[in-house]
């Protein structure tokens, strides 16, 4: 059954979308991702037009993103404060990323930018998971008990200035690294297309010390509210956001992300963890490999002005 | 004074009229609105016409042998041919040519190979072809601009938005003729403009220039001019959408 995307303005099959909407959704309830970074790379490499699969994932991953967020909020595991700041820095981060957008598309580099980003930050992501996660594996198999690093303990961002105390994360930190981490991710976010969970776990756990059982709750939240506005600014300035495309998405990711997070019990922390890496980084190698094999047409063309605008 | 020249006028253009055939073209759209509503999938357009004594004209009926060539072409917009090159070791855009006003739509049906029909020095001044669709940019200079341009029609031609089917006019008999094309799902929506000619011994006898508009109709129409009328609320309302979404599937699913 095709159905019309009025914004794309190409008909794609129904099923094919709510398909890897529930597929993408899947993994990312087994993981605790957003899923952002598989779908955005899905629809382009299916024939979306890249600036209106970024700007409509925002949206998905704000659906996928919300009943996670509010699960963790209810379970008491969301440092709000922790969260405003990551917030507050985040949108200012993706009102960059957006004008970076604009900038990119109208000089022709938007898709170039997309596959290095992509491949960049997937990779060196992915790189450190599984470094993280094999090493964890091979000590759980030889059998060596292994205590996680403590959460109090301190580095070089301790002793930056304007301390603030985190109550939730028994925390008394600079807000500076806290800020950088939201506007960077902001911007990559807004960008890519995709939430930045990957990369604001991690974060959280191993630059700020955040305990753990507020991280993917704090996370989460953050997610939400910056693709919220991230959604809100593409389809301002850039006028690409399908709301149909995204919908279609959001039906299968949603269901699909409830299977994942049943599955995901079945699997340990360190396996997840290694598989979620292997994942990333087979993207980061695709986007890679369209970076430096030669394309199949080095031609390529693009519309400068909307038909409709004139 | 002023009558008898008139006169002189009416009786020469009698004489004149009387000698030489005469044709005129009588066609028809099969439709002459498009609409996309949410299940569209693209749409076979039809043309259908007849060749006849022209109006006015004495003969009871036109003898061709007749060739008829229709040139459809799309709403215009500004394109972009770019070229890659390997730059530090990865591919590029590198090279950019603008083409102002190109058709993102333009195809050529014909009863018999345009070369055929008639000259390509007709072909040209008519603009007929698809490679006459780039016009020559004047920042890139005529070399670049030919070639990128020759790489644009080809592209737009892969994606089927540009065609050349010289076997695309049937004729029924002797004058009447009917030729189908079709539309793909992602043809820009706008007005369509469709140039029928007829040639007879390579000349253009007669011409016809008919349109058809394709438009986005009830709840897709309210979507698009929405997202570029109210762009802020548009994106509130994504947003709003997804929350519910995410949260209702939260509840069903009693995460």
């Amino acid at each position: 059954m095709q159905i019309y995307l009025p914004i794309a303005e190409l008909s794609v099959n129904l099923f094919f979308l709510v398909g890897i909407g529930g597929a993408v959704g899947f993994l990312s309830g087994l993981f605790g991702v957003g899923g952002g970074f598989l779908l955005t790379p899905l629809l382009i490499f299916s024939g979306v037009p890249s600036s209106v699969a970024v700007a409509s994932v925002t949206g998905q991953v704000v659906a996928s993103s919300t009943s996670g967020a509010l699960s963790h909020y209810k379970r008491g595991g969301v440092d709000l404060h922790l969260a405003l700041y990551l917030v507050v820095s985040g949108i200012i981060g993706a009102f960059g990323g957006v004008a970076t957008f604009s900038l990119l598309r109208a000089a022709g580099q938007l898709d170039l930018f997309i596959a290095l980003g992509f491949l960049v930050l997937l990779g060196s992501v992915g790189t450190m998971m599984l470094i993280e996660s094999v090493q964890s594996l091979l000590r759980s198999r030889s059998g060596v008990v292994v205590r996680g690093r403590r959460a109090q303990q301190h580095n070089w961002m301790h002793g930056l200035p304007w301390r603030v105390r985190f109550k939730k994360s028994r925390l008394y930190i600079s807000v500076l690294p806290v800020l950088g981490i939201g506007v960077i991710i902001g911007f990559l976010g807004s960008l890519l297309g995709v939430g930045g969970g990957f990369i604001m776990v991690p974060a959280l756990v191993y630059l700020l010390r955040v305990p753990g059982n507020v991280v993917i709750g704090t996370s989460l939240l953050q997610v939400v509210a910056m693709m919220a506005a991230t959604t809100i600014l593409h389809a301002v300035q850039s006028q690409s956001v399908d709301i149909l495309l995204a919908f279609c998405l959001m039906v299968g990711g949603v269901a699909g992300a409830q299977f994942g997070a049943s599955a995901n019990k079945y699997l340990r922390g360190d396996q997840l963890r290694a598989l979620l890496a292997l994942l990333v980084l087979a993207v980061a190698i695709r986007f890679g490999l369209s970076l430096v094999l030669t394309p199949d047409d080095i031609y390529s063309m693009a519309v400068l002005t909307p038909a409709g605008a004139r | 004074m002023n009558a008898w020249r008139l006169l002189v006028a009416v009786l020469g253009w009698t004489l004149f009229t009387a000698g030489v055939q005469a044709e005129r073209l009588v066609s028809q759209l099969s439709d002459d609105l498009i609409e996309i509503t949410s299940s569209y999938d693209g749409e076979r357009i039809t043309f259908f016409g007849n060749i006849e004594p022209d109006a006015g004209s004495e003969q009871p009926y036109v003898t061709g042998p007749y060739n008829v060539v229709i040139a459809v072409t799309g709403p215009s917009t500004d394109r972009a041919a770019r070229r890659m090159s390997r730059q530090f070791g990865i591919w590029l855009n590198t090279e950019q040519v603008t083409y102002e006003d190109f058709p993102s739509f333009f195809k050529v049906l014909s009863s018999d190979a345009l070369l055929d029909v008639t000259s390509a020095t007709t072909l040209a001044v008519e603009g007929i072809l698809p490679e006459a669709q780039p016009d020559i940019s004047d920042e890139a200079g005529w070399w670049k601009s030919s070639i990128f341009g020759t790489e644009l029609v080809r592209l737009m031609t892969e994606r089927g938005f540009f065609e050349l089917n010289e076997q695309g006019v049937q004729f029924l008999s002797n004058t009447a003729y009917t030729a189908e094309m079709s539309l793909s799902s992602d043809a820009v929506p706008g007005v369509y403009l469709a140039q029928t000619y007829v040639f007879k011994d390579g000349e253009i006898v007669a011409r016809r220039a008919e349109s058809f508009s394709v438009r986005k109709t009830g709840f897709e129409r309210y979507l698009a001019t929405s997202a570029s009328n109210q762009p802020l609320f548009y994106g509130i309302a994504c947003v709003v959408l997804a929350v519910f979404t995410g949260w209702l599937g939260g509840v069903i699913f009693k995460r």
